[in-house]
């Protein structure tokens, strides 16, 4: 894996970056940076969401009910704002993960048989 | 349901604006700073860091478009520019607009008053503890025909001992006490009551205590407990009222508690409740019926099984003591059935009517959308031309209809609030909870959810067809009549048949009501009701203990009001007018077998003063009236009505024959008749006139009185008078109940005038739009054939003919709409018969009649738009395009 920063990113699939932060959320309650940080370190850096992208995906979520957010003091006593699933949110990523296996799959599939 | 969620997390969103802007801007600042922080931990200057954060975290403003597009501002701004559209559209053509705004305001206003009613009269529960399972315990008298009868304490004590399906029941005897001691002596009215009556009524007094179950036996009964309102008005709320003694009937007793504000029950205007503790003699006896019966339903147990048992029971009482108990059943009523019932019907058709005026304006305001919608297909064509999808013109169309509905709707709340006032200034005062009557969140919703209907109603077809136009030839067309044309005129033909069907069906509900209010006027009464002033006396048992004391007051009084200025005669008679439950008795008459048991018959009798009949106007027609020298120790006298004389002496001369009244208290005597007076309507105008026998006061002196004033002047202004000359025979005898005898009368028919005069007027809005509805549609219709009845013409065509050919065409439609509109009435009138007073409700005369002024009417409405085209110059309709 080559780690020159711009241009090996790897582009999501559409709609895959809502159940990268649902998943990270199913780790406790998180800001939006701290998403960014922990979906960039789980992947190696090589899922770099362009991080602006995260807050209308953010948006998206709240909308649906699938979170919900609060303001709180960061451990350095700075405010930010906390995203936190809710059990709707939590049967959500159930759907997603389930959805994004079988198309994994059937990519793998296709890929395997040449 | 996610559906619901995401509409409201986006009205929260709408709200928040500002705050959710101020908070993303405040999120990503934060986000950026700890990634610049991130690097220059990592080694990086400042400028350097910063640029990486930004690189990496893309665009910002796009981030914010973005997300502002997540909170659906989208959604609301395709909303907001319909609407605003929507409104220029309506404003361009304020007459359109004003039309159907104040259609749709009076159809909803109307709704709304009406509902208003409905809701604190019908639906509102009762200020009680669970008010569904307290049921009035009648007994169901069927010798007399009387199905809400009071009971007697021995049967009443039987049915609680018996039943295993009420939790509690109690009796109550309502009564009314002079109430003297500080101040004014006064009237109040009040109930004795068993112990039980709180656990049945389910409330406990809000200073002191309630009845004990010892307090139910006499000799410990001297407490009462106090109505709020004369807590506070005659007590000045004093809170050391509890211990302190008031006289009631000359009796003291002790307060011991004041009832919660509004708790006036069984009375509207229960003043007053003390112990019911009958005397042991009163509780073994069967024959004396004096209570009302309150049960409350154990629970689980439901209204028919409550029934079933009660019944039965009432028939082991029937074979138990068939002389006394004989066809004596029971009879269950809910307690709100018992408020509202007599009321329901009515209300419930006000309301079905009012529906059907609402039908109407929409069936008026789609007709003028069909007629706009043919004059837009242009522009709606010109719009689908330019890519919008058909479900995006439905949306705007019906969001003109929706703006329309909810303009007709707020107007409409004024509308209400008006009504309000005016229907309150002229409603019966014996609808009950009228004064709670007030628009309040209920209602509102009701006037939104109706107004929406509303739109959905007049604005869904309407908007449908208008946005299926045949673009092609629309726009080829060059401006006249598209190809929607003949649809559109169908379907506005469909409109006014079913208007005129649904006005003919209130016209002839109202012709009904009308006509049997007419009948009530002319109710013949049996004696003269005008210049009559009536009021109530019933003296203390405490202070006229024995008969010569009592019937030495009333002759004192009456002396004293026979000379009283601008009082031409005054009487008195013992039952109280217009009462639905007189006092009555069983009889036999000399020479005829004793009838017992389910034989036996009662009858109502009356102690009356000598001058009674001349006072009321009620001609004596065979023998004499009672007279000075009727007195006690001369020979017992009595004097029947006609129908007494029909029923139990046919053709012989009831003169001279002789009747007891069967007493308890040892043997009988014997009253001969000698005289027969014509039939009254004494009980009510609705109920038939039954047999009646008086007695002459002297003989048997009774301590509550009516009494009657014949005056020379206007009876109103003697109130006052009569009040003082009763103070000056007993300074603590309080007179109540003063009223003239119309004022009785009106009170009587004040439900049925409330009816009849609603439902005419929303007949009448019925008739008046329906004939706006004709009149639009002929005249749009003549307008856009304006160019035909030129060719016509020029073809040779007579006025005349061209007169017939519109009118006729008008005239069909209304035909139509009459048959069906009859078929409709004849089958809906049914339902109002229990409403109706010697009217059948199929009364032919107001099935023939009605149909004819709404048929002239249509023509009248047809006729103007008649003549309008047979004036058509023809050059002029040719050259027309």
């Amino acid at each position: 894996m080559v780690k020159d920063q711009g241009q090996t990113r790897s582009e999501l699939l559409p709609g895959t970056l809502e159940m990268l932060v649902l998943k990270t959320l199913m780790r406790g309650p998180m800001h939006g940076y701290g998403i960014a940080q922990y979906v960039g370190q789980t992947s190696d850096e090589v899922l770099q969401i362009e991080e602006g992208s995260l807050y209308p995906a953010l948006q998206r979520l709240l909308l649906k009910g699938w979170v919900t957010a609060e303001w709180r003091q960061t451990p350095n006593n700075r405010r930010a704002r906390y995203y936190q699933l809710t059990p709707l949110g939590r049967k959500q990523l159930v759907v997603e993960a389930a959805n994004y296996n079988r198309i994994i799959e059937a990519i793998a599939r296709v890929m395997q048989s040449a | 349901m996610s559906k619901f969620l995401q509409l409201f997390n986006r009205l929260l969103f709408l709200l928040r604006r500002k705050q959710l802007e101020s908070e993303l801007e405040e999120e990503m600042r934060f986000h950026l700073d700890m990634k610049v922080q991130e690097k220059i931990e990592a080694g990086l200057s400042p400028e350097d860091a910063r640029h990486l954060a930004l690189r990496a975290f893309g665009n910002i403003t796009l981030a914010k478009e973005d997300s502002r597009t997540m909170w659906g501002f989208r959604y609301w701004e395709i909303l907001w520019q319909d609407l605003r559209f929507g409104a220029r559209m309506l404003l361009k053509k304020p007459g359109f607009t004003l039309a159907a705004v104040v259609t749709l305001a009076l159809g909803i206003g109307a709704n709304t008053s009406i509902f208003s009613i409905v809701n604190s009269v019908l639906l509102r529960p009762l200020p009680y503890e669970d008010p569904d399972r307290i049921v009035m315990v009648w007994m169901d008298n069927r010798k007399l025909k009387i199905d809400q009868d009071i009971h007697s304490y021995a049967n009443y004590a039987d049915y609680r001992a018996q039943n295993q399906v009420f939790s509690e029941m109690t009796a109550i005897s309502q009564r009314s006490f002079n109430l003297t001691g500080e101040g004014e002596p006064e009237r109040v009215m009040g109930a004795a009551a068993t112990s039980s009556f709180f656990s049945v009524m389910r409330v406990t007094p809000v200073v002191g205590r309630a009845f004990t179950l010892d307090e139910d036996q006499r000799g410990r009964d001297k407490v009462a407990i106090l109505n709020y309102g004369l807590w506070q008005r005659r007590f000045g709320s004093d809170p050391q009222i509890v211990g302190k003694s008031i006289q009631l009937n000359g009796i003291s007793r002790t307060v011991i508690g004041v009832m919660p504000a509004g708790f006036t029950f069984p009375g509207k205007e229960t003043n007053v409740w003390v112990p019911l503790a009958p005397d042991p003699q009163l509780m073994s006896n069967r024959s004396g019926f004096w209570l009302t019966v309150v049960g409350r339903l154990k629970p689980g147990v439901t209204l028919e099984q409550a029934r079933a048992e009660m019944g039965a029971i009432a028939k082991r009482l029937e074979s138990q003591y068939p002389d006394i108990n004989a066809s004596y059943g029971v009879n269950l009523v809910p307690l709100h059935e018992q408020v509202v019932g007599t009321i329901r019907p009515a209300l419930l058709l006000l309301l079905g009517a009012v529906g059907l005026v609402l039908l109407i304006a929409c069936a008026n305001v789609a007709n003028l959308l069909l007629v706009r919608a043919a004059a837009r297909e242009r522009e709606i064509a010109i719009r689908a031309a330019h890519g919008a999808s058909r479900s995006r013109i439905i949306r705007q169309l019906f969001t003109e209809s929706m703006l329309l509905a909810m303009l007709g709707g707020g107007l409409g709340v004024f509308v209400a609030l008006w009504g309000l006032g005016v229907l309150k200034s002229f409603s019966p005062s014996d609808i009950p909870r009228l004064d709670q009557i007030a628009i309040d969140k209920r209602v509102l919703v009701f006037t939104l959810a109706v107004s929406c209907l509303t739109a959905l109603v007049f604005g869904l077809v309407p908007a449908i067809q208008a946005s299926k136009p045949n673009m092609n030839e629309i726009l080829k067309e060059g401006g006249r009549g598209g190809s929607a044309g003949v649809r559109a005129a169908r379907a506005r033909h469909l409109l006014v048949i079913s208007e005129i069907a649904m006005a003919l069906v209130l016209l002839i509900g109202a012709g009904l009501l009308i006509k049997s209010f007419s009948r009530l006027q002319e109710v013949n009464w049996g004696f003269k009701p005008d210049h009559l002033l009536t009021a109530r006396l019933q003296l203390p048992r405490s202070k006229y203990a024995d008969a010569q004391q009592v019937r030495n007051f009333y002759e004192q009084l009456l002396q004293r009001l026979n000379a009283m200025p601008g009082v031409q005669s005054a009487g008195a008679v013992s039952d109280i007018f217009l009462s639905k439950t007189p006092n009555s008795t069983n009889f036999s008459i000399e020479g005829q077998p004793q009838k017992i048991g389910a034989e036996s018959i009662e009858v109502p009798y009356d102690s009356i003063s000598p001058n009674y009949f001349e006072v009321m106007g009620t001609p004596v027609v065979k023998g004499r009236p009672f007279n000075d020298r009727d007195v006690e120790g001369s020979p017992l006298v009595v004097i029947i009505n006609q129908t007494f004389a029909r029923e139990f002496l046919p053709g012989e001369d009831p003169l001279g024959k002789k009747l007891k009244y069967d007493s308890l208290d040892g043997p009988a005597p014997w009253f001969t008749i000698v005289g027969v007076v014509a039939d009254t309507r004494r009980t009510g105008f609705d109920s038939e006139v039954r047999p009646e026998t008086y007695i002459p006061h002297a003989q048997e002196p009774s301590a509550g009185m009516t009494l009657v004033l014949r005056t020379k002047t206007d009876p109103a202004g003697l109130t006052a008078a009569l009040g003082n000359e009763v103070l000056s025979v007993d300074k603590d005898q309080p007179v109540y109940d003063i009223r003239t005898m119309d004022q009785l009368l009106v009170e009587k028919i004040a439900q049925r005038r409330f009816s009849a005069l609603l439902l005419g007027l929303f007949a009448l809005l019925a008739l008046l739009l329906a004939a706006v509805g004709i009149y639009g549609v002929m005249a749009y219709s003549v307008a856009q054939r304006t160019h035909e009845i030129g060719i016509r013409m020029a073809l040779g065509a007579q006025k005349r003919d061209l007169l017939g050919m519109i009118v006729r065409q008008g005239m069909i439609l209304t035909a139509v709409g009459i048959s069906l509109g009859l078929v409709v009435a004849f089958a809906l009138t049914r339902v109002m018969s229990e409403l109706l007073y010697e009217v059948s409700a199929t009364d032919i005369q107001t099935f023939i009649i009605i149909p004819l002024i709404l048929a002239g009417v249509a023509l009248l409405a047809n006729y103007i738009p008649a003549r309008q085209a047979a004036k058509v110059d023809p050059m002029v309709a040719l050259r027309y395009e």
